[in-house]
């Protein structure tokens, strides 16, 4: 029985995203930022999802959570997340009480998601009463734990103001708040984008100790392919509001098969191996024309693309196991 | 050529003259970039290197210590003669989305230095400010008829850096000061970047001078590169940027490049990588011993007690117990 529960933790999903479709109204009609994704996030892995700037993903997490700003709309589709249900169709308290609950985030700026005013054990106590915590007392304890195991001074960085904190610090304070109600899904949108190496490094082995320590499923999203190679387990690619390939991050590096993905990998600057290896990619990252052209997004920049490129989109379809590529050249074996 | 011996910079700060305390940004940084040479100088932020480059910029004066382009030195002339020796040095910032005025059009940045040239260079064809606009654009790899009459938003972080790159050219600059001039630029136009900065060192003979965090980016300004790993305003490790990354000497720079992250797949982990767990304190007042000795997990009871000095050479590094340690990732295949 409880071999049989484990293996049911093991393959069920912890997100199930199914035909999820956002749209940015502006003043030249709806433009399409996330179109049509199908994702599975497994849970207990840390799955990275990577994309240049206007590539959709932190559309597509913000979607997840049903918490996309205006202009932005949520079309269509369904976000089943394990525990809580589909978050576009459950009732706004319950979808509010998820986030922080069930889903927690840190965002690439903590200093803007803390709040300038209120020392941050204060705001340790906020969350805790918006969330109907019944001992406080006992959350401030947790709050103490968690930083003490993030590495800081518990006690001085709760009776201190955000401004106080350096970045590096704010981003783990920001960590602190997306588990102390006990997360088990943590999203980390750009979380280190903003640091310099050394603290980039501190925080990521960090998140790398707790997901372990704590069975959780967490999300990384960047647009650093070195963050993702180095921490992720799988590795989700998106480009022009679409995913152009997901697969095992070992693998999709090593033998990466969609265009884009196979230019992003070769555009890394590395420490290692024949510097005149690395190519940059051409032309410019998907812009808002890129979506409303009616072929593949990245048609553009692509040096394989066909004609057919142009007048169809290619879809999603798994080429190995555990392996999904959108791309004719890839895809296509007539 | 441009020469730097013994800079130092302390900023005091504001307050009664009892409790008013100094920040010493930059300690004793002393290098030589040749012609078409390049220099990187790698640390964390708070480290003084940006400080290094404005005081190469002309944006501020140091409190000690000589800048010398091509053998004058920068603060010892007149004020005009400074003015148009500082011309030689351009720099890059860091951000391309604030580095240019939105509301005016790519023609008209590009053209505002271009016109003071022309005035001062007198007998110019008509078309020259025009001409020199196209050339500047073309190097860059950009193509001046599309371009030239858009708004910088209607370009993309990379197309906005090799704009202002440009502009750095137009007054045919001899040093480059780029400010972590990739780290704002989405990840596939990064390379890109990197590339026309070497170019510019092969084909213009322009020296220059990286400031970055990331020590990858530094290896692809080219061949005859050099490393300065700059901690709390002082070099810690110098030498040339291949010998940096596979014989690191110092702890510090260790730590660095432990904390470049390893591409599963295509690399190996360093057989002796390690995270340097605690912050830089900026406050830490020990001046006595190495300033690294209190993150440094190798240091030992001399290191808090007697300040490493910089060993002449080639390969410079201030460490009292050096060690190579293989911390960098190295290639799968």
């Amino acid at each position: 029985m409880s071999a049989e529960l484990k293996h049911k933790q093991t393959t069920a999903p912890a997100v199930q995203v199914r035909g999820l479709s956002v749209v940015y109204a502006t003043n030249q009609g709806d433009l399409p930022a996330v179109r049509q994704v199908d994702l599975d996030i497994e849970a207990r892995k840390i799955t990275g999802i990577i994309g240049e700037s206007g590539s959709g993903k932190s559309t597509l997490v913000m979607a997840m959570m049903n918490a996309v700003g205006k202009p932005g709309q949520i079309v269509s589709g369904s976000v089943e997340v394990l525990g809580v249900g589909d978050m576009l169709s459950i009732d706004r308290e319950r979808q509010r009480k998820a986030r922080g609950k069930e889903l927690g985030l840190v965002f690439q700026a903590a200093q803007n998601s803390l709040n300038p005013l209120r020392r941050i054990g204060h705001q340790v106590l906020d969350l805790g009463r918006s969330h109907e915590v019944k001992d406080l007392r006992d959350l401030l304890r947790k709050a103490k734990d968690l930083l003490a195991r993030l590495g800081m001074d518990a006690d001085r960085v709760l009776a201190s103001y955000q401004h106080e904190l350096s970045g590096g610090m704010r981003q783990r304070v920001g960590i602190m708040f997306a588990l102390i109600l006990d997360a088990k899904i943590v999203i980390l949108d750009e979380a280190t984008t903003a640091l310099d190496m050394l603290s980039q490094a501190s925080v990521l082995e960090i998140v790398r100790e707790l997901h372990k320590e704590r069975g959780l499923t967490t999300i990384l999203v960047t647009h650093d392919m070195g963050v993702v190679a180095d921490m992720a387990d799988r590795v989700v690619v998106m480009y022009g509001g679409e995913i152009v390939e997901e697969g095992p991050s070992e693998f999709v590096l090593s033998h990466p098969a969609h265009p884009y993905t196979q230019g992003l990998v070769r555009a890394i600057p590395r420490i290692s191996g024949d510097i005149d290896r690395a190519v940059p990619l051409q032309g410019a990252p998907a812009d808002l024309k890129t979506y409303l052209e009616p072929g593949c997004p990245f048609y553009q920049r692509c040096s394989v693309a066909m004609p057919k490129c142009q007048e169809s989109r290619p879809t999603s379809l798994a080429v190995a196991q555990d392996r999904k590529v959108a791309c004719f050249k890839v895809t296509d074996h007539d | 050529m441009i020469e730097v011996e013994h800079l130092r910079k302390v900023y005091s700060t504001k307050g009664s003259l009892l409790n008013r305390s100094q920040v010493h940004a930059v300690r004793d940084v002393s290098f030589r970039i040749p012609e078409g040479g390049a220099i990187s100088f790698i640390g964390e932020s708070g480290c003084g290197k940006t400080t290094v480059g404005r005081i190469l910029a002309g944006l501020e004066t140091p409190s000690a210590g000589i800048v010398r382009l091509d053998g004058v030195n920068i603060h010892q002339v007149a004020a005009r003669e400074r003015r148009n020796l500082l011309r030689k040095i351009q720099l890059i910032h860091q951000d391309p989305y604030q580095a240019l005025n939105p509301a005016y059009p790519i023609e008209q940045a590009l053209s505002a230095p271009l016109r003071i040239m022309a005035k001062q260079k007198g007998d110019t064809p008509r078309t020259w400010i025009r001409d020199r606009m196209e050339e500047v654009l073309t190097m860059v790899g950009l193509d001046p008829a599309s371009v030239l009459y858009k708004y910088p938003h209607m370009l993309s972080g990379g197309q906005r850096q090799r704009i202002v790159i440009a502009r750095a050219l137009t007054v045919e600059p001899t040093v480059l000061v780029a400010d972590e001039a990739v780290s704002m630029i989405d990840v596939s136009l990064r390379l890109g970047v990197l590339r026309l900065l070497r170019d510019l060192r092969e084909k213009l003979n322009i020296s220059l001078l990286f400031i970055t965090h990331d020590v990858a980016a530094a290896r692809y300004l080219g061949s005859g590169g050099q490393i300065s790993v700059i901690y709390k305003g002082l070099i810690v490790e110098q030498g040339p940027t291949e010998g940096i990354i596979s014989r690191p000497q110092h702890p510090y720079t260790q730590a660095l490049l432990s904390a470049v992250p390893v591409l599963k797949g295509l690399e190996r982990m360093g057989a002796d990588r390690f995270i340097l767990a605690k912050e830089m304190n900026a406050q830490s007042a020990a001046e006595t011993g190495c300033l690294f000795a209190d993150r440094c997990p190798f240091a030992q009871e001399r290191c808090f007690s007697e300040a490493p000095t910089l060993i002449d050479g080639d390969y410079q590094y201030a460490c009292h117990f050096p060690e190579v340690r293989q911390v960098a990732a190295v290639a799968a295949e």
